[in-house]
């Protein structure tokens, strides 16, 4: 309860960036507001459009893994510099505004990372945009994270290799035959 | 709950092992952090040849508790072990992948950037 309380706290502070995540607080309204953003948060062809007009570079669209059900698409971006990625952002959110003029109650994405430049994230609820300067893209390597989804089957087979048992290795300068 | 002195592992490849809180980052007399708190650690123990050696003074997201998280429809989420990511100040992790499933209350708490590194929600 505490957390649910601090996370509600958190999102008042930043309420100008992301009214709709005021009731998110437990997974049974979740429903309900999913059924509500889809109406007024970005579609992926939106998305698309205004990121090809502001010129974003090498624009990647990834259906999410199974495994992930918080989200259905990872949209990938590049920047030139840590001002277009910045602008990448701002178009974002003023594509989400002008879809939504004259609603009563405007719902906009949330905006992580907008002081830094480097990465910034623009969680519209189902599709996620990540817009990365060059350097953190290559940093981070995120097609590759989601494309495989390959870490689980590299923790698992480590696992086997650490649970082989070993038979240690004879350094003793003994023949053989006298332990045997 | 985490307070100064409590040694936490750490759930990320950048490079450090272990860490011990030495601030809460928040209000100025907060006794005890939880789930996605921002505190201030010292790495304890550094693997090698990393950036990371040990002493240095860094920023953690708290991933992992031992005291239950619970939610409003019942559920309740508990680990083993205390565990933090490692971030710059900006809010990007310090390192490039995440080994652990994490709560998505992290998501509400605009750490979206270490959940979509995280190989699991719950």
């Amino acid at each position: 309860m505490l957390a649910l309380l601090r996370a509600r706290c958190a999102s008042n502070f930043h309420t100008l960036l992301q009214p709709w995540k005021l009731g998110f607080s437990s997974l049974s309204t979740t429903i309900n507001i999913d059924g509500g953003v889809s109406k007024c948060v970005l579609d992926l062809q939106e998305i698309e459009k205004v990121l090809t007009d502001v010129k974003a570079d090498d624009v990647k669209v990834i259906p999410v893994p199974e495994h992930c059900d918080w989200a259905d698409y990872m949209v990938l971006a590049t920047g030139r510099s840590t001002w277009h990625v910045k602008n990448i952002a701002q178009a974002l959110i003023y594509k989400a505004k002008q879809k939504q003029k004259g609603v009563e109650r405007m719902m906009l994405p949330s905006v992580e990372g907008s002081e830094g430049g480097k990465w910034i994230v623009i969680d519209s609820g189902k599709v996620i945009v990540h817009a990365l300067d060059e350097k953190a893209r290559a940093y981070y390597n995120l097609e590759n994270l989601w494309t495989h989804g390959s870490i689980q089957h590299e923790s698992t087979e480590d696992l086997q290799k650490v649970l082989v048992k070993v038979r240690r290795k004879n350094n003793s300068k003994k023949p053989a035959q006298k332990n045997a | 709950m985490i307070q100064p002195q409590t040694y936490l592992n750490v759930a990320d490849n950048s490079g450090a092992r272990e860490l011990m809180c030495i601030r809460i980052i928040g209000a100025s007399n907060r006794r005890y952090a939880y789930i996605g708190d921002i505190i201030v650690a010292v790495i304890k123990k550094a693997v090698p040849n990393t950036p990371f050696e040990r002493s240095e003074v860094i920023r953690a997201v708290i991933v992992r508790t031992c005291k239950e998280l619970k939610r409003s429809n019942g559920i309740i989420i508990k680990y083993d072990d205390n565990a933090a990511v490692v971030i710059d100040k900006e809010g990007n992790p310090k390192g490039t992948r995440i080994f652990c499933a994490i709560a998505r209350e992290l998501r509400q708490l605009n750490f979206t950037k270490i959940v979509s590194l995280a190989p699991e929600v719950l």
